[in-house]
């Protein structure tokens, strides 16, 4: 059998060491256009803060490719013909198949206002290697950014950049940083924080044209307010989406909406060829078709994915929400599906912390947790989700799920007597 | 990418091994060669009123760790483990490991080192040395070496020790703070590190038994006796001299700050040994680590940490010293440094793997 996998991201190798692990003799080839090795891409921020190096990224020890078996090739795929089960690369190359997984993530949506259209330089994104070779050729000491996209990415560009002197101006489209994953409280909490770091947040405002020179040297926004900003990098970090578009151009495109479709077991519409990851719609079982693309469910697809191609009976069924992220200094749990229409909702600001605890239930179930500032074992979260707990109980119950080092744990107590007067009759 | 200020190009040079760092490697290597096998350092400690070179090393060592220390706190400050293990460090360092043997010299009493035991130092449970100190001390001495220390690394790991008491470990966290990240995180360095740590305790258990054989029956065995104290002045040139010194300390700019005690010394060993089996561990919290690798790069032991939380594995690993920076460098807060009792409440979810039985890096689940 070859298995072939377009994509090292973390989807496509946690396939490859799934299948590796079940069958010692099949021959396994991992494409890549972007690397050689598998490279760990939420960490990109930390190479590009001089905190690690391009090879201290990479997850696995380069002798473990070898070691594994899995045939690498640095090139981009060109054409899919599943008739014939053939792959093109870039390099002329042909490659036959019995198993094909796609995992080929997600590309950075870009800007259409007025202006983008000619800049070639000065424009960046933060998804890719060949990104951050372009974000380092425009990053300089003193000079002037601005970052467009309220999300991870942009906060993370963010950070980049003020720890390499520039001066940034940061624009979030929406009332306040995040409402997808946070509430303003939470939001202000972080807003703060950046601005303490020295960024100029605006907030409802975005880039509604962009200035370049001559040359297509990027030169500086309008904003939607209306106002000049003189740049010399503009970060557009406004969202991902799966990477489908090589796909119009093969002799099969398998089926695609949003993402490459796939069934529950993560099989598209052609033969032995299978999606997971970032690039994959999945049409489950129940339920709206389901794109996840963070880096949590890239690893779970690409497992499942492969027990799929080895012919394992798979339908997927994503576990409850969680994601965590940082926020410059400050970290982030999020468990569950907050906003749901008709949930309440118990927020805790810790005094004299950048530290938040927030509970939601509905029906006297809890749903959801969004804590801020401090560390906690989302498993404790995920199983009181399950067991439908009632808030009262999750609040008495809260610092078994403390995650805080020694020494530095959050003082629930206060948040405990907080909640308690708020529920007691008056 | 390096940030563009001058600043910053030398503190990525020194701690990158550029070649300032070489320079620097090649500095400390000499101070060390110059203090052991030269009395080229005594004018100087006269010169400030000091009795001996050593004296005077001691005090250069004891700014290091304070103020090594102090830009540690600096930077940690927000995580209040950091803060606490260091202001105990620079407390033993310049209490136990300097003022108070300076007092007691003072006084004309032994110069004792409180906070130092066997086997990291040789003479503290050793018949033909350590006799020759009062009682008290001789009690203090096997009771530390025997009691204490095991039983302490039992219930908290060898942290207690390595990174919170040893002058070696206090170094390599305060002044050596900077070039933590260095140490090798390849499988073949701790191939390396097993086949060499082990060694040296073996050999340091030989000679300790050989010394009591000595002391018992000596007297009617010139051979042996003569035989035993070679052997005792060859190891405390190669081990004490060379790789707790030299070695040790002069290649914190290229090795990183644990070479002595990742490879060498033989209180780390056996303190890993009693760690393996103690409650120590550190907890991974499951299906959260982004490989992002931080904590492998800021190990200073030169663990894979990385390697165990993306496979959602619990650990305890006989060289870790539970210095904590794995966790705090963690950007998902996934690494939790523990006690870990029966009663805990993190223990009903977090299964626990205490070791993988194989070097094998290869797995991310």
């Amino acid at each position: 059998m070859h298995h072939i996998i377009i994509g090292n991201g973390v989807a496509g190798i946690t396939a490859a060491l799934t299948i590796r692990e079940r069958d010692r003799s099949a021959q396994i080839t991992l494409i890549s256009g972007e690397s050689d090795y598998f490279f760990s891409r939420t960490a990109l921020m930390y190479a590009f803060m001089d905190r690690m190096s391009l090879r201290d990224l990479e997850p696995l020890e380069r002798k473990v490719y070898d070691a594994q078996k899995f045939n690498r090739i640095r090139a981009w795929v060109t054409n899919l013909d599943a008739t014939t089960r053939t792959l093109t690369l870039d390099t002329g190359q042909t490659i036959q198949y019995d198993a094909l997984l796609l995992a080929t993530g997600s590309r950075p949506n870009q800007l259409t206002v007025p202006g983008a259209a000619a800049v070639k330089a000065g424009l960046v994104n933060f998804v890719t290697l060949q990104d951050l070779e372009s974000l380092e050729k425009w990053t300089k000491l003193g000079g002037k950014a601005a970052v467009t996209g309220g999300g991870l990415i942009g906060i993370e560009l963010v950070e980049c950049l003020t720890h390499h002197g520039m001066q940034v101006d940061f624009f979030v489209r929406e009332p306040w940083y995040w409402p997808a994953a946070l509430d303003k409280e939470e939001a202000a909490i972080v807003t703060g924080h950046i601005r303490h770091h020295g960024v100029n947040v605006y907030l409802e405002e975005s880039v509604a044209e962009i200035k370049s020179d001559t040359a297509g040297k990027l030169t500086g926004i309008t904003s939607t307010s209306g106002k000049q900003y003189p740049l010399d990098l503009l970060g557009v970090s406004i969202g991902v989406h799966p990477a489908i578009e090589w796909l119009t151009q093969v002799k099969t495109p398998p089926a695609t909406k949003r993402g490459i479709l796939t069934n529950p077991a993560f099989l598209t519409s052609l033969p032995q060829v299978w999606a997971a990851g970032d690039c994959a719609e999945i049409e489950l079982a129940q339920g709206k078709p389901l794109v996840e693309q963070i880096w949590y469910s890239a690893k779970r697809q690409g497992e499942l994915a492969a027990k799929s191609m080895l012919g394992d009976s798979i339908a997927y069924q994503p576990p409850i929400f969680y994601n965590s992220s940082k926020f410059f200094e400050i970290e982030f749990t999020t468990v569950g599906q907050p906003n749901a229409p008709g949930s309440e909702t118990f927020f805790h600001p810790f005094a004299g912390a950048e530290a938040s605890i927030r509970i939601t239930w509905r029906d006297s179930a809890v749903t959801a947790f969004n804590m801020l500032g401090s560390r906690w074992n989302h498993e404790f979260f995920e199983r009181w989700i399950t067991e439908r707990r009632a808030p009262q109980y999750v609040i008495d119950h809260l610092a078994e799920a403390q995650f805080d080092g020694e020494f530095c744990t959050l003082p629930l107590a206060e948040a405990q007597s907080n909640f308690n007067q708020s529920r007691s009759p008056r | 990418m390096i940030r563009q200020t001058t600043y910053d190009r030398f503190a990525h040079d020194i701690t990158n091994r550029g070649i300032s760092a070489w320079l620097l490697a090649a500095l400390l290597t000499s101070f060390y060669l110059v203090l052991y096998f030269t009395e080229g350092l005594t004018p100087v400690a006269k010169a400030i009123g000091l009795d001996s070179k050593w004296t005077l090393y001691g005090l250069i060592y004891t700014i290091a760790v304070v103020a090594g220390g102090i830009f540690v706190i600096r930077r940690y400050r927000h995580n209040k483990y950091q803060v606490v293990r260091t202001c105990v460090v620079m407390f033993v360092q310049s209490i136990l490991a300097f003022a108070l043997p300076q007092f007691l010299k003072a006084i004309h009493q032994p110069e004792y080192y409180f906070s130092y035991f066997w086997p990291l130092k040789l003479d503290y449970l050793t018949p033909n040395t350590i006799f020759h100190y009062p009682l008290p001390i001789i009690l203090y001495s096997f009771a530390g070496s025997l009691i204490l220390v095991p039983i302490l690394g039992a219930f908290f790991g060898k942290r207690w020790y390595c990174s919170w008491v040893c002058g070696c470990g206090g170094l390599a966290n305060t002044a050596g703070e900077p070039f933590r990240h260095l140490s090798d995180k390849s499988t073949t360095a701790w191939k390396f590190e097993r086949a060499s740590i082990y060694t040296v305790l073996g050999i340091c258990i030989t000679l300790t038994a050989l010394l009591f054989t000595t002391y018992a029956i000596g007297p009617k065995h010139p051979d042996l006796a003569a035989f035993t104290y070679k052997f005792q002045s060859f190891y405390g040139l190669i081990v004490g001299t060379m790789l707790s010194g030299v070695v040790g300390v002069g290649l914190y700019p290229l090795g990183g700050t644990r070479v002595w005690c990742r490879n060498f010394c033989p209180m780390a060993a056996l303190l890993g040994l009693v760690q393996k089996v103690g409650r120590y561990r550190i907890t991974v919290k499951k299906n959260m680590c982004i490989s992002c690798g931080m904590c492998s790069k800021y190990c200073e032991m030169g663990i894979d940490v990385r390697s165990y939380a993306q496979s959602n594995q619990s650990f305890t690993r006989a060289s870790c010293v539970g210095c904590g920076l794995c966790a705090e460098v963690c950007p998902r807060g996934v690494l939790k440094l523990e006690n870990v009792s029966a009663k805990a409440p993190q223990q009903r979810l977090v299964q626990i793997t205490s070791h993988r039985s194989e070097m094998n890096h290869s797995s991310l689940r």
